[in-house]
């Protein structure tokens, strides 16, 4: 599936509701912690960030929220029920039948199903994340499974440079307070930015171009000079 | 006393040339008064509060009270909007720095943005705190950096580098205002006093980051779209004529919220913190990331600090 | 004003300043309004193009300051490369003191006064530059120490409002107690002027060296960032200062139909020559160490020089600007130029255009292109702001034109210049 850029748009306007509208896998769960010190453990499965200031100060911390799916997703048949909803398919409806076929890793292999999905993602077989044994969950490198909502459990596995950064407060962005003795924050999930089939962060067209003098009227786009 | 024209008519009164030069004068008085006639029109948009008015750092609780109320209505009155402008205390134990990942920031310039929005800056120049540049990888030569870029980012040969105003330890800017119209709070923050500055533009040219701005024109904003929680020294609307810059969104961060570049911050390439935290974000980057400063042979230890990721 | 001449005038009993004292304000004023067609076509002329620059003035004010062409890149522009040029106009113009007083030139000290008069019209025009930079004229008095807040010793701003501000009392001073006394009729006492006029010397040294320190302490922006620009100031300033008074002097000569001044001015030829030329070798020392060196900081110079990228706004200026100043210096070593006073004029105009580029576009300019960060936003004047400096000029040469009109009659009147010239004259003594 294509990034979907609502993340990006609700993570910065910081509206909860448009994250939750329409998104087929990922909706709005929290999980919310309060207290004092605490760690964060790399295979754990709540990923969230240490709380910096608590460990000093024993000061009521606001919490950190973090973004996290739901759930399994669920996959839109096309249908509709009587009452006009969509009907939503859920992973094993269709893969407790199917015969798991460990070298898919290109989507010239799922003509049949999962079109229009976007797979950019190095050279990894499909089931190197996702669990043969259980469609509804996915599995670490290991084959231990982990759940949906743990997603950043794996990511981290490959990507540990990028989740220790994170667990610094240096990846993935906030919104709220620097100081979570005034206020809490809320952070992304690596989903919410990365597409886990084609992560890489797309080109954007840039907004807002500078002017250098306002004595002249706006001109329509902003020539670079010729360096 | 003798006078300098021997015409014989003279002793008779008034002359000829002097009803003349009378004439003459009259007409030049007039002329003048003609000619300064658009001064008048500008001191109605200047109360005798506002020219009296005395520094931030002299005015009493109460004379500040009184000039935020005074403040609050000439904005209702010249702008059709009701804000609130507080006046935010810097915080004991607090120093603030920012950190910037140049191998995240993608370029796409809505911090800049948000900066726009959320200072109340004039519309039509486009103002914001925040430049940012399209680099050559490879190179630091900002010579090879262009603001203009117009195509999609990020591209593969480039890194982006957003600069603002890096709140120097030893800021070139403060020295040489002459009238003490900036200053370095205890929290890093160097701010200005709108209703101090003299404009004389001294500032601008003294700091090597680009980062003081200056209203050439009173601010255009509708209505609609001015932010209306404000703040003395940081984002209420400026006056025509004085100077302004990035002041790390004073009025959020002394209440302990994030500055709205780093909110909007959609690649989350911004960091920002307290110093003297050895717990915060911030110390980590110092702590863990390869950071550098800019320009940092001039000595005036900016706290504004850009890393790679390793 | 002669040193060697004791002053052997008895002392009336009392000498009623305060009755005398506006009575000679008001012959002055008087004086300002008396005069032939071609002073009435010129005066009016001025008034005319001071009007158009207080009402360009007037509007800045009003509507801000967009409508020059200055942006937040290039952010001092025309107003501001006319104040140091004028700020080195009104030290050069006390050239003229320091051969006379300290060499004891004798022709030279009869006219001194017209370098000193020179030197109030330029810092007068000075400061007014400056207003007309300042984004809020009404805050001036934020600036007055005790009133407002003044960030002295810091801020080398301060420093130039100090020494500029004095500079102009200094002269104030010596030329009213000067004209005032030549007024009375009595001989000016060295105890009350011959202080203040070694102290104008060493004044008018500072005043243009707290200019230069003023960019010159700049980290931000190398082209400035050089020890060498307060000596280039100097000198340059000794250029245009001599250039200007040499003409004013020929000037005067044909209004007043006397024949003076010929020593004094082989004299200022004398110092233009010497000073033209080390102007010339400090710009070729700067030339050398930009190019030389090479790299970033260059820059500047470059665009000055070469353009930069594309954008070559200021060459034609600055090679115009190297060209007269060349040209110049050629026309005052050749040693005709004494008898061929074409030659000398036209040296002396070539030299004070020159210089008046080179320090001011020539200067200011290159120091904001490329910006502190690289960029390249070219700068020309507005039309707005060519008529606020014509404005400023047009009064400055009015203020310059009623003192020297004022100082001649004050002289012509003298029961000194009576005796001097052997003659009599019609006129009373005017001390009562």
């Amino acid at each position: 599936m294509p990034p979907d850029t609502r993340f990006l748009d609700g993570m910065k306007s910081g509206n909860l509701q448009t994250l939750v509208n329409g998104i087929t896998h990922a909706s709005f769960c929290c999980l919310v912690f309060l207290g004092a010190a605490l760690k964060t453990a790399g295979a754990e499965g709540a990923g969230v960030s240490s709380d910096p200031v608590a460990a000093s100060t024993n000061a009521i911390l606001h919490p950190v929220i973090i973004k996290r799916p739901a759930g399994t997703p669920k996959v839109a048949t096309g249908l509709t029920n009587f009452h006009g909803q969509p009907v939503m398919a859920s992973c094993s409806s269709c893969h407790a039948t199917t015969t798991p076929n460990i070298d898919t890793r290109t989507t010239a292999d799922l003509a049949q199903f999962h079109q229009g999905l976007k797979y950019v993602h190095g050279s990894l077989t499909c089931l190197s994340c996702h669990n043969a044994k259980n469609y509804d969950t996915l599995r670490l490198a290991d084959s231990r499974p982990v759940e949906f909502t743990d997603v950043m459990t794996l990511c981290s596995q490959c990507h540990g440079s990028q989740r220790r950064d994170y667990n610094m407060g240096l990846h993935g962005g906030m919104i709220g307070h620097w100081d979570l003795t005034k206020g809490g924050r809320t952070r992304n999930t690596c989903i919410n930015c990365h597409d886990p089939h084609a992560p890489a962060f797309p080109l954007v067209m840039p907004v807002f171009p500078p002017r250098d003098r306002i004595s002249v009227p706006k001109q329509p786009s902003a020539k670079p000079p010729n360096h | 006393m003798n006078t300098t024209t021997t015409d014989p008519q003279e002793s008779k009164g008034l002359s000829r040339r002097t009803a003349l030069k009378g004439v003459g004068a009259m007409l030049g008085v007039a002329a003048f008064a003609k000619a300064i006639a658009p001064l008048t029109e500008w001191t109605r948009d200047i109360s005798a509060e506002e020219f009296v008015q005395k520094h931030y750092k002299e005015l009493t609780p109460i004379d500040l009270q009184i000039i935020l109320s005074r403040l609050e209505k000439d904005t209702k009155e010249q702008y059709g909007a009701d804000v609130t402008i507080k006046d935010h205390k810097p915080q004991e134990g607090v120093k603030f720095g920012y950190a910037l990942n140049l191998s995240v920031c993608n370029g796409c310039r809505k911090c800049a943005e948000a900066c726009h929005i959320e200072n109340n800056h004039d519309r039509p120049s486009n103002q914001s705190y925040i430049r940012v540049f399209e680099m050559s990888k490879g190179s630091m030569d900002m010579e090879k950096g262009n603001a203009h870029y117009d195509h999609p980012v990020p591209q593969p040969d480039k890194f982006y580098m957003p600069v603002q105003c890096q709140q120097c330890e030893h800021p070139p800017c403060v020295d040489v205002c002459p009238v003490e119209a900036t200053w370095k709070e205890p929290d890093g923050i160097v701010v200005v006093d709108y209703n101090w500055c003299i404009g004389c533009r001294y500032c601008e040219a003294a700091c090597p980051y680009h980062a003081r701005r200056f209203n050439w024109t009173k601010p255009v904003i509708p209505a609609n779209e001015i932010n209306p929680t404000q703040s003395y020294l940081s984002n209420r609307i400026r006056p025509q004529g004085v100077m302004e810059k990035c002041h790390f969104c004073l009025h959020r961060t002394r209440n302990g919220r994030l500055p709205a570049c780093l909110e909007a911050c959609p690649t989350g390439a911004r960091v920002f913190g307290n110093l003297l935290d050895p717990k915060s974000e911030v110390r980590q980057v110092l702590a863990h990331k390869r950071v550098f400063v800019l320009k940092e042979e001039l000595g005036l230890k900016p706290q504004f600090f850009y890393f790679f990721d390793v | 004003m002669n040193l060697s001449t004791p002053d052997t005038t008895p002392t009336p009993a009392s000498v009623a300043h305060w009755r005398n004292y506006p009575r000679f304000l008001w012959n002055a004023l008087l004086d300002s309004v008396e005069g032939n067609w071609v002073f009435y076509v010129w005066m009016t002329f001025l008034t005319a193009i001071f009007l158009v620059g207080a009402n360009a003035w007037a509007v800045q004010v009003r509507d801000g300051m967009h409508l020059t062409n200055m942006s937040d890149h290039v952010s001092w522009a025309l107003y501001i490369a006319n104040f140091t040029f004028l700020v080195g106009l009104a030290a050069g113009g006390v050239m003229m003191v320091i051969p006379s007083y300290l060499y004891h030139d004798e022709e030279m000290h009869d006219i001194v006064l017209i370098g000193e008069l020179l030197a109030i019209a330029a810092i007068i025009m000075a400061l007014m530059f400056v207003v007309c930079d300042l984004g809020r004229p009404d805050r001036f008095w934020h600036l007055i120490p005790g009133l407002g807040r003044f960030n002295f010793p810091v801020s080398m701003l301060t420093w130039d409002v100090i020494v500029l501000n004095g500079y102009l009392l200094i002269n104030l001073h010596i030329c009213g107690y000067l004209l005032y006394m030549r007024f009375l009729g009595r001989k000016p006492n060295p105890k009350w002027y011959v202080p203040f006029v070694f102290l104008s010397i060493i004044w008018a040294i500072s005043i243009h060296t707290v200019t230069a320190f003023l960019y010159c302490g700049l980290g931000s922006r190398p082209f400035w960032n050089t020890a060498l620009l307060a000596p280039r100031f100097l000198t340059s300033a000794f250029v245009s200062g001599p250039a200007f008074i040499i003409i004013a002097i020929q000037v005067i000569r044909r209004a007043i139909g006397g024949k003076f001044g010929d020593g004094p001015i082989r004299t200022l030829v004398n110092i233009m020559r010497v000073t033209i030329l080390i102007n010339l070798l400090m710009v070729a020392s700067e030339v050398f160490v930009e190019f030389y060196t090479g790299g970033t900081h260059t820059s500047a110079a470059h665009y000055l020089y070469f353009g930069l990228h594309g954008h070559n706004a200021l060459v034609p200026w600055i090679w115009s600007s190297v060209a007269m100043t060349v040209i110049a210096a050629i026309l005052l070593l050749n040693p005709k130029v004494f008898s061929r006073s074409w030659m000398m004029n036209l040296a002396c105009v070539l030299a004070f255009i020159g210089i008046w580029i080179e320090k001011g576009m020539g200067m200011v300019i290159p120091g904001f292109v490329p910006s502190v960060l690289h960029e390249v936003v070219e700068y020309t004047p507005s039309l707005l702001e060519w008529k606020i400096m014509a404005g400023i000029w047009a009064l400055g040469l009015m203020i310059y034109t009623l003192s020297i009109k004022i100082a001649i009659n004050v002289f012509r009147r003298s029961p000194l210049a009576a005796k001097a010239q052997g003659g009599t004259t019609d006129e009373q003594p005017l001390a009562s």
